[in-house]
């Protein structure tokens, strides 16, 4: 699987909502970070609109599984684009790359009294681990061109 | 001041206010908005920003009083200064970013007009023009003009537009009261005995009225239905902490709640707190904990060192424009921008001079509580959007506070107890809408 395949079925299952499939991509030590402004140097001296190590992660999802998580009910619709994918390094020691794109993230919320539909767009930064014929998550870092932007809540990963 | 007298009269706020219940056009309409703006958003004490946030002279931040924008900023005898963000020439926002520094001046980019950081106009350009005819060095004319009362308790910095002899502000140890103790709390949990709220953010948007948000506040009814999707089959909620062995369970028993054990507190002016929450209570522990609390015993005896980490409140709020919380350690300010939409703004309260630890577990903590993005935040403001969404109906004009009616006498009451946004209205609002 190449890196472009691996992105495009990372964004599939996120599309179709296959969280639960989505998360066995992360390595144990594996967290997802989206950063609250653009030079953020790290997860732990600044919020972030989300840090979840795997132990997060699950209680997000079991959230978004939940019968009376409101508001998304019904659930919101996204379709994410990932293109401009470049190899940025490569540690061969531990088998990582690391790996740079553009995503575009399109969300519909169907909801009254009026729909909320909301674009968003940035920058994925990916640490992927060699696993045999496959890659890991060991960082999946997304950071939005309006990240410290006062948001409607949201609800779902990037 | 002689401003014309329009012919259209001003709402009548305090026929909308029933002892138990509320008109819903509080929620809805322009004019009472507009109304809010002036008499409370522009004359109560607001909370801005902390000293930490602009620690150098010439560091400011950007802050909003009701719809008017203002800068909070250090000028170079250390005072600090909450200045009109308008040139007073043709009226331009003069800064436009949400902080920096400025070092000696601001300088609005339409035609120059340079300012101190004290307001006073230092030069308008090509000067010669006003020889002779107008005094530049009128702050009131020519300056930015300055918001007239400003102070600070524990570093945490408060203003009011309100002019120097409207008698009926209160000094702002005095409005604050008991709520100072909160805050007391929350600052001596540093082993320095100061805060930082320099650490970054949250941001959200509620489709919502102001008061939807503040009304929720110290409302213990509503967690455990509108948080009910972050709880297991046992109604357990996850856990928020590393240490923690589990999250809080969310009773909806029907007698003998939890929630009912919570304390609630009004104060004046619509200031109110409540106890903690029945899942903060009990031990805590695990190495971080205890690198705390030794770090706190280097500087207080045992005894005091258990009061300060004994939680002592949940939630106070510094009615109108700001609650502070002790469990996850933040400020959050309220900015009305229209009847149905507020942005509200989280800042966690790091402690200075706590073991590293403490304060990385707070952000992460934070993260899940406050952010747009939290498991827990989240349902609140969903919540609101939906309150705005209903109140479209006419059927039936109010919304209801009667819970626990006959807290009122003792201002004192129980987890779901309404009489914290009764008080609210009566010791807040009504008072600072039927004065001028």
């Amino acid at each position: 699987m190449t890196v472009e395949q691996f992105l495009a079925h990372e964004a599939r299952l996120l599309d179709e909502r296959r969280f639960e499939e989505w998360m066995a991509l992360f390595t144990e030590d594996g967290h997802y970070w989206a950063p609250a402004r653009p030079d953020q140097p790290d997860p732990w001296s600044e919020v972030s609109l989300i840090f979840d190590d795997r132990e997060i992660m699950q209680n997000r999802i079991r959230r978004l599984r939940h019968p009376k998580v409101y508001a998304q009910q019904p659930a919101s619709r996204a379709v994410r684009q990932v293109t401009n994918v470049s190899i940025e390094g490569e540690d061969a020691a531990k088998g990582e790359l690391s790996v740079r794109s553009v995503f575009f993230m399109f969300e519909h919320r169907p909801t009254l009294p009026e729909p909320l539909a909301r674009i968003f767009a940035g920058h994925y930064f990916h640490r992927l681990r060699r696993d045999g014929e496959g890659l890991r998550i060991v960082e999946k870092k997304a950071v939005l061109a309006n990240c410290d932007a006062a948001f409607d809540p949201l609800f779902l990963y990037f | 001041m002689n401003a014309p007298q329009f012919a259209h009269a001003e709402p009548d706020v305090e026929g909308l206010v029933l002892p138990d219940r509320v008109s819903r056009r509080l929620y809805l309409e322009r004019e009472i908005f507009e109304l809010e703006m002036k008499r409370i958003f522009g004359r109560a004490w607001l909370y801005l920003a902390h000293e930490s946030q602009i620690p150098r002279e010439g560091d400011y931040v950007s802050a909003w009083m009701g719809l008017q924008p203002v800068i909070v900023v250090r000028h170079k005898d250390g005072k600090v200064h909450v200045l009109h963000n308008r040139c007073a020439h043709r009226g331009v926002m003069v800064v436009t970013d949400e902080r920096g520094n400025t070092g000696n001046t601001f300088r609005c980019g339409y035609h120059g007009w340079t300012y101190r950081t004290n307001g006073e106009l230092l030069l308008a350009p090509m000067r010669d023009a006003y020889a002779g005819r107008y005094d530049m060095s009128d702050p009131a004319c020519f300056g930015l003009a300055r918001v007239p009362r400003v102070a600070a308790y524990r570093g945490f910095i408060f203003a009011s537009g309100a002019p120097l002899d409207d008698p009926a502000i209160p000094a702002l140890g005095d409005f604050l009261g008991e709520a100072k103790a909160c805050i007391d709390q929350l600052v001596d949990r540093s082993p320095q005995g100061e805060v930082d709220v320099s650490g970054g953010v949250h941001k959200y948007v509620v489709r919502g009225n102001w008061k939807a948000q503040i009304e929720n506040l110290n409302d213990n009814y509503h967690p455990p239905f509108s948080h009910a999707c972050s709880t297991d089959e046992q109604q357990r909620q996850f856990r928020r902490r590393y240490g923690d062995e589990e999250g809080p369970h969310l009773d909806t028993r029907e007698e003998g709640s939890k929630w009912e054990s919570v304390a609630s507190v009004a104060l004046d002016w619509g200031l109110s707190y409540c106890g903690p929450l029945p899942f903060n209570q009990g031990a805590r522990g695990g190495p971080v904990y205890e690198a705390h609390v030794a770090a706190l015993e280097k500087r207080h005896s045992r005894e005091r060192v258990r009061e300060i980490m004994a939680d002592f409140f949940h939630n106070v709020i510094v009615y109108p424009s700001v609650v502070m919380q002790l469990a996850s350690s933040h400020v959050r300010t309220l900015r009305p921008i229209a009847p149905d939409r507020t942005e509200i703004r989280v800042y966690p309260v790091r402690l200075k001079g706590a073991p590293e630890e403490v304060n990385r577990q707070l952000v992460r903590y934070l993260n899940i509580t406050h952010s747009a993005g939290s498991l827990i935040q989240s349902d609140d403001v969903e919540m609101f959007r939906r309150v705005q969404a209903g109140l479209a109906s006419e059927a039936q004009e109010y919304v209801w506070f009667n819970r626990h009616m006959a807290d009122d006498a003792t201002l004192r009451g129980g987890g779901t107890s309404e009489v914290i946004m009764r008080n609210q209205y009566r010791s807040g609002y009504l008072r600072y809408m039927a004065s001028r």
